[in-house]
């Protein structure tokens, strides 16, 4: 093609201008327009681009910071497509919690057992600044919380992108480790972003834990299981 | 070192919705297309704001890939680097061009920047030395940094008219060096 006499010394000029960026907005405009009808002039502008790419490997490169794949994904992916297994999953604890005072009670003691005082976890050497990320939404969008947790600090920001708390109430995030029941994280700031720390022994598998945000009393539920509707869920991601 | 075919197989997954595969590609290629989006716009914020667009953009358009008849590296570089050139050209007024116009760099590449670059590198690199001193940083600095004639105009002080002529035969040379 680099020696089809037939094309004009003045398109083959204006597709390496194209390809360059040098053309004003306009002429870039007008450019694309022929292009589209001119697959020829395509094929010239991608010319340009391979004769000049390896001009780019003396580009030293910049390892970006961890919030952008977090930030990312996110946006891409924000809306798991597992969410209704996920609601599932969380309406079983619901249920479990709220049907019977029994279990409810047998929960309490789960709950004081897990947060006994113990040994400091060691943290698995693969997790170690390892960063997992979660958006924690509601099936309508009324309320998405991104949370990302740092396996360096054991905190999860956490940043509120849609929704807020009803008047007089709370929102409490928790985080369920598969079959057992939610453990509070805490009470989400009232701001729209804030910190909160995943608890200790959830360290371990990060990766498998369900999020979730529930609506409770100021100051959070005072039983230490959900007491208000389940309003957000979400699945943690390592990134 | 990830290599071209196992970059061109992450994008043939991710054309396939493979999330797993989008994640490992962001992995091997994201330090590089920051560079990229970095010298054009000099500043980290709006660089890595581009890269989050240039990997949405990889995500979408990551099935026509295949059509577009450049390798992969050089297909993702292109992203980042138009999508930088976009952002800096909506966002730039008066001083920021005369930031981007002093934070320039000098003719040709430093000895460190040789010792990286790959065999077609060399090439390019070898023909680009062939053009005048001025003309070679002009066409440096469309490529690298992204500069439209009317920056460039400005940069060396000269007509628009007289920057497109300058620029057009050095276009010309280059192809025909690269030709033999």
């Amino acid at each position: 093609m680099t020696s089809d006499p037939e094309t004009p010394e003045e398109d083959r000029a204006l597709a390496a201008e194209y390809a360059l960026r040098l053309l004003s907005k306009d002429e870039e405009a007008a450019f694309e327009a022929r292009m589209l009808d001119d697959r020829h002039l395509e094929e010239l502008v991608a010319e340009t681009v391979n004769q000049f790419a390896p001009l780019a490997d003396e580009i030293a490169e910049e390892t970006p910071s961890r919030a952008v794949k977090a930030a990312l994904l996110a946006d891409l992916f924000g809306e798991a497509p597992a969410a209704t297994s996920l609601w599932e999953r969380v309406g079983l604890w619901r249920a479990a919690s709220f049907a019977a005072t029994a279990a409810a009670a047998v929960m309490a003691v789960m709950l004081i057992t897990q947060s006994a005082p113990g040994p400091a976890p060691q943290l698995p050497a693969a997790e170690r600044g390892a960063l997992f990320v979660s958006e924690i939404a509601a099936g309508d969008d009324s309320l998405r919380v991104l949370a990302v947790y740092d396996a360096d600090t054991g905190s999860v920001q956490v940043n509120r992108t849609a929704g807020s708390a009803a008047p007089d109430r709370a929102l409490e995030l928790w985080a369920i480790a598969g079959d057992n029941p939610p453990v509070s994280l805490g009470v989400l700031p009232v701001g729209q972003k804030g910190q909160l720390v995943l608890p200790e022994n959830l360290r371990g598998d990060v990766s498998s834990l369900v999020l979730a945000i529930s609506d409770e009393p100021l100051g959070g539920s005072p039983t230490g299981a959900p007491t208000g509707a389940v309003l957000a869920v979400g699945q943690v991601t390592d990134i | 070192m990830t290599s071209n075919s196992d970059i061109e197989h992450m994008i043939s997954r991710v054309a396939l919705g493979d999330r797993s595969a989008f994640s490992d590609l962001y992995d091997a290629t994201s330090a590089k297309l920051l560079g990229v989006a970095l010298r054009v716009l000099k500043n980290r914020a709006s660089a890595e704001d581009v890269l989050q667009e240039t990997f949405m953009k990889v995500w979408r358009y990551a099935d026509r890939y295949s059509s577009n008849g450049m390798s992969p590296m050089t297909w993702l570089i292109t992203i980042a680097r138009n999508t930088a050139i976009d952002r800096l050209r909506a966002t730039k007024n008066d001083s920021d061009v005369a930031d981007v116009m002093d934070t320039m760099p000098a003719s040709g590449p430093t000895p460190e920047q040789s010792a990286v670059a790959s065999s077609d590198a060399r090439q390019i690199m070898g023909c680009m030395e062939q053009l005048e001193a001025d003309k070679r940083d002009a066409v440096r600095g469309a490529y690298l940094d992204g500069l439209s004639y009317a920056d460039l105009a400005a940069r060396f002080d000269v007509p628009l008219n007289t920057m497109r002529t300058w620029l057009r035969r050095s276009l010309i040379s280059l192809r025909e060096c690269m030709a033999q």
